[in-house]
């Protein structure tokens, strides 16, 4: 009996692609000696299919083909129902309804509806063990604004921001330009809240440039944050692997720039192999930093990873000011690209090996919830106190 | 026969046959307390009221006046259709603390007996006509046990080929988890707490199955490997129960565990196994089973486990009470309103191990020593063990103990009891003496072989030493207890005779204040009255 790991990809999101790109890297990483692997993939039109069909990279050309290629399935919401169900029952009779039996499940989505915990909500309705941030964690890792506001809260440094909704900017637009520029002051970042990869990020100098960047951003989400821009900047990298009771840091990577900031087409374009996404994008790793820099990044990122609840791989960016020295964490992926294996393997953890922990972690996750009490059986109904008729509402009730 | 007779005879039989779905269901819900085992069955039947029961009698009766046919039927149907549908009514609204639960095989064997009732009864039909249907389906309802146990025997086959495939299957899953460790838990008592507390340990360290409830048959256990078992657990805890010899080697033989702990080995099921010898052979089944390179945990506070040499495997005896010859100890026992704390010494500990548990009475020690072994030798680190045995839950039924709104303290021992547990349960309640009255509700204990009536006695002593009031339920002790009760000393008006359980909750209500303490020791469900 080998344990069958469901890895679902894919997803509505702006980073779609890449996601099938670091699935399919995991996927192959997988040891097959050890496990099962079901691949769960996800269109753009939210439909889930599974099919051997999805691990050739190729196929992915004709998204309405793939579909076709691969079988269509779906999983309930049912506490403890771990089937993969065949949307049209297969076999003679339809009698094949499972397409597999799931034991645990690493989502490998980028972006919208599959880091933002939606579909971790999910899987935790199920209760079916899962590697990665659970609901609250990738919520709050996801939205730029309350991860700066849990961070700021635990001393974590973070650069100046004020944030907005785009409402609240039609209203009260005067207001918020002069809070901006009082607390920060121009060049400011501006940023849609909860998307990923550089969609509606714009830089503004001035007063002119910030009308037109958040305007820009509002038309991608309704929440916006509009932060500090350091100038000198250089970028490093870290990942985190394990749970907020027990992790490591990776070693540090510097991602090499085009523009300004890195752009769409920078990250997932670089270099003249255009498929092969990630790989091209350049990076120097490990990053050629002093050593007391290297730990005081590699402390504040694992910092970031407990104080957000995290679990499985992650990865924090942080910003150097060149000009102060001063380090600022800017922002963490709870399902980084290609799940950092890079690093990882540069730390000396293989891939396989990563694969192997991100299983672990996940079933350690669900035997330590399984520890805590969480059935209460005190049907309020069924209790005989109160007054003479009708219940006067739960807290009434005395037992 | 006239239209009237024809009439009646017609709504009796109908009445008849809801009657026999009611009869069987209930005989079948006794067959399925007795494990579907014909023997056991029988033994209760005799025992109980069934054999003699009112309306079985009747039926009896019934079929002969109906098959002579010299009482004029005007007279009789009427009075037969009377006691088929007074019958009929008070089994359908009759609620069993333990209902029939309708299992695939339960359903079966209901099959069986229907398409058994229905021939016997063509068949009379046939040569005898409506009269005589009718007549053989009231014999039915008097003999119902023999169409009952006729049907559980002629599914017998069956019933070993569905689980010879089910068997077959958990092989072969054991089979393909090599790296499987797999620890085997026996004992007459205290093997499910034993099983609660190493699970949780060892979950602190490893991904670990336990067999579950009271699954602690070789079925019980292949279900849990087909079912429960996760391709990912490192560790897969099995309880194994005995009501004969030869059991506990069928299980240990289907899992082939490494590692074993024998919690006891006393006084329980001595109907079967007659004296303790036996027990004592059936309980090492389990350590005869492992391999050299395995190891054996042995509670050394029985004279039976202390006494029995153990050659094949390494054997870690353990004791509380009687620290002679143990390789480990617990020491400095103390016992607070917030639980218990204790050490741990001997063995390779290098320094005591010091543990704290919410858990109360020394029988729980002695079970947490048991499983803290084990977790030691599998390498669990002492931090996880202490934070693991910190966080152990009472267990319900077992010796747990809660205030309930109201104020009153509740010691539920409910499960099954026996002699030095329910003694211990009562010191416990002795030692609260401060707080209010100590009140005990208990039917006293079964399966006992002939110390049956000596040991409950016994218990009525303790209980008299240790409580203030005292209600009996059942009459199945009740002349035992209360002849211990009185020769401890307690007067009569702190001693409650009740029929049943329910009673004993409205004595209860009437008498109980807040601050006082209840100690419910050994629940029976149905079977015993």
């Amino acid at each position: 009996m080998k344990t069958n790991i469901g890895v679902f990809f894919g997803g509505r999101s702006t980073e779609h692609e890449i996601s099938v790109i670091s699935a399919n890297q995991a996927i192959n990483a997988i040891d097959k000696s050890k496990y099962d692997v079901t691949p769960v993939y996800v269109s753009k039109e939210g439909l889930w299919f599974t099919g051997d069909a999805l691990l050739n990279l190729r196929n992915y050309r004709d998204m309405k083909a793939i579909e076709k290629m691969a079988e269509e399935v779906y999983m309930r919401p049912v506490h403890g129902d771990c089937n993969l169900y065949y949307q049209k029952p297969k076999g003679m009779f339809g009698k094949k309804e499972i397409a597999a039996k799931l034991d645990v499940v690493i989502p490998v989505f980028h972006g919208a509806n599959g880091e933002d915990g939606t579909f971790q909500g999910i899987l935790q309705a199920i209760d079916i063990p899962f590697a990665g941030c659970d609901t609250l964690s990738s919520a709050n890792g996801m939205d730029k604004i309350t991860m700066k506001m849990i961070l700021r809260e635990n001393d974590i440094p973070v650069v100046d921001y004020v944030w907005f909704t785009d409402r609240q900017w039609f209203a009260d637009r005067d207001n918020l330009v002069s809070r901006i520029e009082e607390k920060i002051g121009y060049p400011v970042i501006v940023k849609p809240a909860n998307l990923g990869s550089s969609i509606g990020i714009g830089c503004a100098h001035n007063r002119e440039e910030l009308f037109e960047k958040v305007d820009d951003a509002g038309r991608y989400a309704s929440r916006i944050i509009v932060e500090h821009m350091v100038e000198q900047l250089q970028e490093i990298n870290c990942s985190i692997l394990g749970d907020c009771d027990d992790y490591q840091a990776s070693v540090l990577e510097e991602p090499i720039k085009t523009k300004e900031i890195l752009s769409y087409t920078d990250k997932y374009m670089g270099g003249s192999k255009g498929t092969e996404g990630m790989q091209a994008s350049q990076k120097k790793i490990p990053a050629d930093l002093p050593e007391d820099m290297t730990k005081e990044i590699q402390r504040l990122a694992g910092e970031t990873f407990r104080v957000l609840s995290c679990h499985g791989v992650s990865r924090v960016d942080v910003i150097i000011d060149r000009a102060t020295g001063k380090i600022y964490v800017n922002e963490i992926n709870t399902i980084p690209g290609s799940l950092s294996f890079y690093l990882w393997e540069a730390t000396g953890i293989s891939f396989p090996a990563l694969m192997d922990r991100l299983v672990a972690l996940a079933v350690k996750r669900k035997t330590r919830e399984g520890q805590k009490t969480t059935s209460f059986s005190q049907n309020i109904f069924a209790l005989g106190g109160g007054t003479k008729g009708g219940v006067k509402g739960a807290k009434g009730v005395k037992a | 026969m006239s239209t009237v007779t024809l009439i009646l005879l017609i709504v009796i039989l109908v009445a008849a046959a809801a009657d026999m779905f009611f009869v069987y269901s209930r005989d079948l819900m006794m067959l399925q307390q007795n494990s579907y085992r014909n023997e056991r069955y029988l033994r209760w039947f005799n025992q109980s009221k069934e054999s003699t029961s009112m309306v079985r009698l009747f039926c009896m009766v019934a079929f002969f006046v109906m098959a002579l046919g010299r009482v004029p039927a005007i007279l009789t149907y009427p009075v037969v259709l009377l006691i088929l549908v007074w019958q009929a009514v008070s089994l359908a609204t009759r609620k069993y603390k333990k209902p029939l639960v309708r299992t695939p095989r339960v359903n079966r064997i209901f099959v069986v007996m229907t398409l058994i009732s229905a021939v016997v009864v063509l068949f009379m039909w046939l040569f005898a006509g409506m009269r005589g249907a009718a007549a053989i389906m009231i014999a039915l309802l008097w003999i119902s046990p023999l169409v009952l146990l006729g049907a559980n025997i002629l599914l017998r086959p069956v019933e070993k080929n569905i689980n010879r495939k089910y068997y077959d299957d958990a092989a072969s899953i054991l089979a393909s988890m090599p790296q499987l460790k797999v620890i085997g838990i026996t004992g007459s008592y205290g093997k499910t707490s034993t099983k609660h507390y190493l699970h949780r340990i060892l979950s602190e360290h490893f991904s670990t199955t336990m067999t579950p409830g009271s699954f602690n048959t070789t079925l019980g256990v292949v279900r849990t490997v087909r079912e429960h078992l996760k391709p990912y657990d490192e560790v897969f805890i099995v309880e194994m129960g005995a009501k004969q010899p030869g059991d506990i080697k069928e299980i240990a033989d289907l899992v082939h565990p490494r590692a074993a702990i024998i919690t006891a080995v006393g006084e329980q099921h001595l109907e079967t196994f007659k004296t303790v010898e036996n027990v004592q052979k059936t309980k090492f089944e389990l350590v005869d089973a492992l391999p050299a390179d395995g190891f054996a945990v042995l509670n050394n506070d029985f004279p039976y486990v202390a006494s029995r040499k153990v050659g094949n495997v390494e054997a870690v005896r353990y004791a509380v009470s009687n620290p002679e010859g143990a390789d480990y100890r617990a020491e400095e026992i103390r016992y607070t309103s917030r639980g218990t704390t204790f050490k741990i010494t001997g063995g390779d500990l290098a320094a005591p191990l010091e543990l704290h548990t919410a858990l109360v009475g020394e029988c729980n020690v002695s079970n947490l020593l048991g499983a803290v072994i084990v977790a030691l030798r599998l390498g669990v680190p002492a931090d996880k063990i202490r934070y693991a045995v910190s966080q152990i839950e009472q267990v319900e039924h077992r010796l747990s103990v809660k205030r309930v709104p109201g104020g009153l303290t509740i010691i539920d021992d409910a499960f099954n009891s026996n002699p030095s547990g329910s003694k211990m349960a009562v010191e416990v309640l002795g030692m609260m003496k401060d707080e209010g009255k100590r009140i005990v509700i208990t039917p006293g204990m079964i399966e006992l072989g002939d110390r049956q009536v000596e040991a409950n006695r016994e218990f009525g002593r303790h209980i008299a030493a240790n409580a203030d009031v005292a209600i009996i339920v059942g009459h199945y002790n009740r002349d035992a207890i209360l002849g211990g009760i009185a020769d401890g000393g307690m007067a009569s008006e702190n001693v409650i005779a009740v029929d049943s359980f329910a009673q004993a909750q409205q004595e209860l209500h009437k008498i109980a204040r807040a601050g006082d303490i209840v100690l419910y020791e050994n629940d029976l469900p149905d079977t015993f009255k």
